[in-house]
């Protein structure tokens, strides 16, 4: 049971206010990093579909025959069984995102995205630290 | 009647830049590198969307016969020409899809004709052809996962190829409860 807990202690969060905040680098149909909006935007079937650093877990690759592969985890919920679980979510009760996995001929290139989602998560999770250090 | 042209405009998902004009009789896209043509008799379009996708804005037309067409390309200020030709010429209103840009991974998935949608806060996030999903399996009494067979492009040039999605769906075995339906 997790009655009443829906939404408690959710920070609200959001990459960008509307479509005019996507930067032109979209329109390549590749996974773009925005740091600026700590946001990763996946081309989704031709869309461009952002997820805020919060969002997500880690970021990890492999690299296959003639591919590389990028795996995204995602935060969700009951991730963390059998510890306290201590991620706030808007809305436990939705259909989460939970992982997505692309792939490219261009291992170099996915090597530095790998890279740039993993720092752009550090940097989040440092900040995060300090506010929290900052209310003790 | 004097042809209106929209230039540089996508079909598809193909990389191809192509012109597109609209006049009584219909609409045409053709390519420049093939010179391929694609024509929509005025009388086939039954419908059309306009919403934001990675390229700018997308005319989507539903055709006869539940087909389909997409051309992406299109700029924010296309918006009030396009309605107005569809109109004119075809007596169709351009319905404008709400995207969203919250960059959250909760929402909705709504299976709608030939496709899945994810909804974010009632938006669309996006969505996936059922066709293109070469397998799916529940992974875990919670987890549904989704493969993808596409056309695995081996140039560098080409766009980024998503795989495999997998969705936590934490209503799949205790229906009990009452969420609300996301009937947008």
């Amino acid at each position: 049971g997790k009655e009443g807990k829906e939404g408690k202690g959710w920070k609200k969060f959001q990459s960008y206010k509307g479509e005019g905040g996507l930067p032109g680098d979209v329109e390549k149909l590749r996974i773009h990093v925005d740091r600026k909006a700590q946001t990763v935007i996946l081309p989704i079937h031709g869309f461009a579909v952002p997820f805020h650093i919060n969002t997500i877990k880690n970021a990890s690759k492999n690299d296959e025959g003639e591919f590389t592969y990028l795996r995204i985890n995602f935060q969700t919920p009951g991730q963390l069984a059998g510890k306290k679980e201590d991620t706030p979510f808007e809305d436990p009760d939705a259909t989460f995102i939970r992982s997505v996995v692309f792939r490219s001929p261009d291992g170099h290139r996915f090597d530095n995205l790998c890279k740039q989602i993993t720092d752009l998560k550090k940097e989040a999770n440092k900040r995060e630290q300090q506010k929290k250090e900052m209310a003790d | 009647m004097a042809a209106t042209q929209f230039d540089p405009i996508y079909r598809g998902l193909s990389p191809e830049v192509g012109k597109m004009r609209v006049a009584g009789s219909g609409m045409a896209w053709k390519g420049i590198d093939t010179g391929e043509v694609i024509a929509v008799a005025g009388g086939d379009i039954k419908s059309a969307q306009w919403l934001r996708v990675a390229r700018g804005f997308q005319l989507r037309l539903g055709l006869k016969d539940r087909k389909r067409q997409t051309f992406d390309g299109f700029k924010r200020e296309d918006l009030k020409k396009v309605t107005e030709l569809l109109k004119n010429h075809f007596q169709i209103t351009l319905e404008e899809i709400d995207v969203s840009f919250k960059g959250w991974n909760w929402g909705v998935t709504d299976f709608r004709g030939q496709d899945l949608a994810f909804l974010v806060s009632g938006k669309m996030g996006f969505e996936v052809p059922l066709r293109n999903v070469a397998n799916s399996n529940i992974a875990g009494r919670t987890e549904v996962s989704l493969e993808f067979s596409g056309p695995s492009s081996k140039s560098k040039h080409a766009g980024d190829e998503m795989t495999e999605i997998r969705f936590h769906v934490p209503g799949v075995m205790s229906k009990a409860k009452g969420s609300e339906d996301g009937s947008q």
